[in-house]
């Protein structure tokens, strides 16, 4: 199922060090260190402004860090050689303007463009293209429009559409945003499959800690620093979480200054405690 | 003048044996006489770069940009034609690429958004016109004011080789870069991350609007050029099933409304602009509610089963 060449398994594909990125003026992200291996599933947590979409937006070369650096394969996210190589899934990738009609199969096929592929004509795209709807699962909707499938099906669309550039790495910013409950599972087994299947590393970012809890292997948990970064099984709860942020533990529900609480879906809210940090 | 001669040469055998075919008593003359030819001829270049263009003006929000340069190059023709100019279009077309690259450079860096960007050049520039041609004008004023509304006799064979040259490029450069154009409206991060040179071809697509608005102020004037920019494209976005449906469909009913607009207005003597203008407005509504009509039938008829 493999589609064009399959990455060796316990490569080091992405490797952070001593990464600092300033926002506007903050420092979001500071002094963190960070290597994943070919083939790994990730999931980082953390609350609203601890740096997740930070990192992937750092990672992927559209952010720069303050200090520190990034080294994808060995390179820097923005040379030649990574072209193509990290595919991204953005946050809100299922918000396509309702006016725009544009079919599941344009949409993906707008993922296999490359600097190199500018003003080439380009063959087997359409081969390739239809393949990546095969394993994502649209064959019904490739001539479907995009503003006409649910929100579940549009973030498989948008998977395929960050796969079609042969991507090894798929940085994915909160997938779940806009997904039912029961395409959430289903689009994880995809995920897990293209893990184990095709061998691609998957770098997740969510505020869903239930649904990615059962699939990744390996959690880690950012706000401002890397707090946990280990195997799925043994992330704390969350009030050792708050120990681990270095915060009073509160209780759901308790009192009014409480800055975590966990809902019926089991997605963490964390209230930014930013005054705290500063004091 | 090459080019224009070559297009006037091929085309207009074919225009003089469709003539008779050709319904009315005053719009056949536009398939005889070169001197009616050439305006004929531009209109449907015109017409199939701008829905080309306009399909893909609508995904990216920038409806009004049409409208905003051709305010702009309304100014830039009243001063080139106050200095005595020959040629006004390719001076208009130097002042909008900068108008265009400005405006780009406004929105990217969100200093403001576009359509705030877009409307102090078109009032700033429409004001500097109107002031220099009152000013010092004299003479020129009533060939200024033609520009405003459009008038087909302004097309003559200097502006009609920038035309068709301008409607050639934009055209060829649209096909080459469709997929490029269409993910950075999309999703202009992801085509950066693709490694695509999403500066340089913002700069380039700036460069193509200005050149398909300056090359149809003649004929639909300054007023009225969003009508052939926005309408057909809106109209094609109401009845496709996918993107590449909906540039060839644009492109189509900006022919039609052309063909029909210049038909009426020689048949009841109005202008060009105004009579495309109103054409394309009726098409879009005529679309809308049949399309709604239909709509709601089709759902009453399910709802029956």
């Amino acid at each position: 199922m493999g589609i064009d060449f399959v990455p060796v398994c316990g490569e080091e594909i992405l490797s952070v060090s001593k990464l600092s990125v300033n926002r506007s003026g903050n420092e979001v992200i500071s002094d963190i260190n960070l290597t994943i291996t070919c083939g790994e599933f990730i999931g980082i947590v953390g609350p609203n402004g601890g740096g997740k979409s930070t990192l992937i937006l750092t990672i992927l070369g559209v952010l720069k860090p303050r200090t520190g650096n990034i080294k994808i394969y060995d390179h820097a996210p923005t040379s030649n050689l990574t072209l193509g190589k990290v595919g991204w899934v953005p946050q809100a990738a299922t918000n396509i303007p309702q006016n725009l009609q544009i079919t599941v199969k344009e949409f993906i096929q707008l993922g296999t463009l490359t600097r190199k592929s500018l003003f080439q004509l380009r063959k087997n795209v359409r081969e390739k293209v239809l393949k990546i709807i095969e394993t994502i699962g649209l064959e019904e909707y490739t001539n479907t429009r995009m503003a006409n499938l649910s929100g579940g099906q549009r973030q498989r669309a948008a998977i395929g559409k960050a796969l079609a550039s042969n991507a090894d790495l798929l940085l994915m910013d909160e997938p779940m945003v806009g997904v039912d409950r029961e395409s959430r599972n289903s689009i994880m087994r995809l995920l897990d499959d293209l893990c184990h299947e095709q061998n691609k590393t998957i770098v997740m970012v969510s505020h869903d800690l239930a649904s990615i809890k059962r699939t990744v292997h390996r959690m880690v948990y950012l706000e401002q620093k890397i707090r946990y970064d280990g195997p799925t099984n043994t992330f704390p709860d969350l009030s050792d979480l708050a120990e681990l942020r270095g915060i009073e533990a509160t209780h759901p529900g308790k009192g009014s200054n409480q800055n975590s609480k966990v809902d019926s879906d089991g997605i963490i809210t964390i209230i930014i405690p930013n005054k705290l940090e500063g004091e | 003048m090459v080019v224009g001669d070559l297009v006037i040469e091929i085309l207009g055998p074919f225009l003089e044996f469709l003539e008779p075919l050709i319904p009315g008593e005053w719009f056949p003359l536009y398939f005889v006489k070169p001197y009616f030819q050439r305006p004929l001829i531009a209109a449907i270049f015109v017409s199939m770069v701008a829905g080309f263009l306009g399909s893909f003006l609508l995904i990216r929000n920038l409806a009004l940009i049409g409208d905003g340069l051709a305010h702009v190059s309304f100014g830039a023709i009243a001063i080139g034609l106050i200095v005595g100019m020959i040629d006004p279009l390719y001076w208009a077309f130097a002042i909008c690429v900068v108008a265009a690259i400005l405006i780009d450079y406004l929105q990217t860096k969100q200093l403001l958004s576009g359509d705030t960007a877009i409307a102090i050049f078109l009032t700033g520039m429409l004001g500097l016109g109107v002031i220099a041609t009152r000013i010092w004008g004299g003479g020129t004023l009533s060939s200024v004011e033609g520009y405003l509304w459009g008038n087909l006799n302004l097309i003559d064979s200097d502006s009609f080789e920038f035309i068709i040259i301008a409607c050639l490029a934009s055209y060829i450069s649209l096909v080459v870069l469709y997929q490029s154009l269409l993910l950075i409206s999309i999703d202009p991060i992801a085509a950066r991350i693709q490694g695509l040179p999403v500066r340089f071809i913002s700069l380039y697509w700036s460069i193509l609007t200005a050149a398909v608005v300056v090359s149809m102020v003649q004929f639909v004037g300054v007023l009225l050029v969003t009508a052939l920019i926005v309408t057909p494209a809106a109209i094609a976005q109401l009845l496709s099933r996918s993107f590449l449906m909906c540039v060839i469909l644009s492109q189509i009913l900006g022919v039609i409304t052309v063909l029909l607009g210049l038909y009426y207005s020689a048949e009841l003597s109005t202008d060009s602009g105004a009579m495309i203008a109103l054409v394309s407005a009726t098409m879009f509504v005529i679309v809308a509610v049949s399309k709604s009509i239909f709509t709601r039938f089709k759902a009453s008829d399910n709802n029956s089963n």
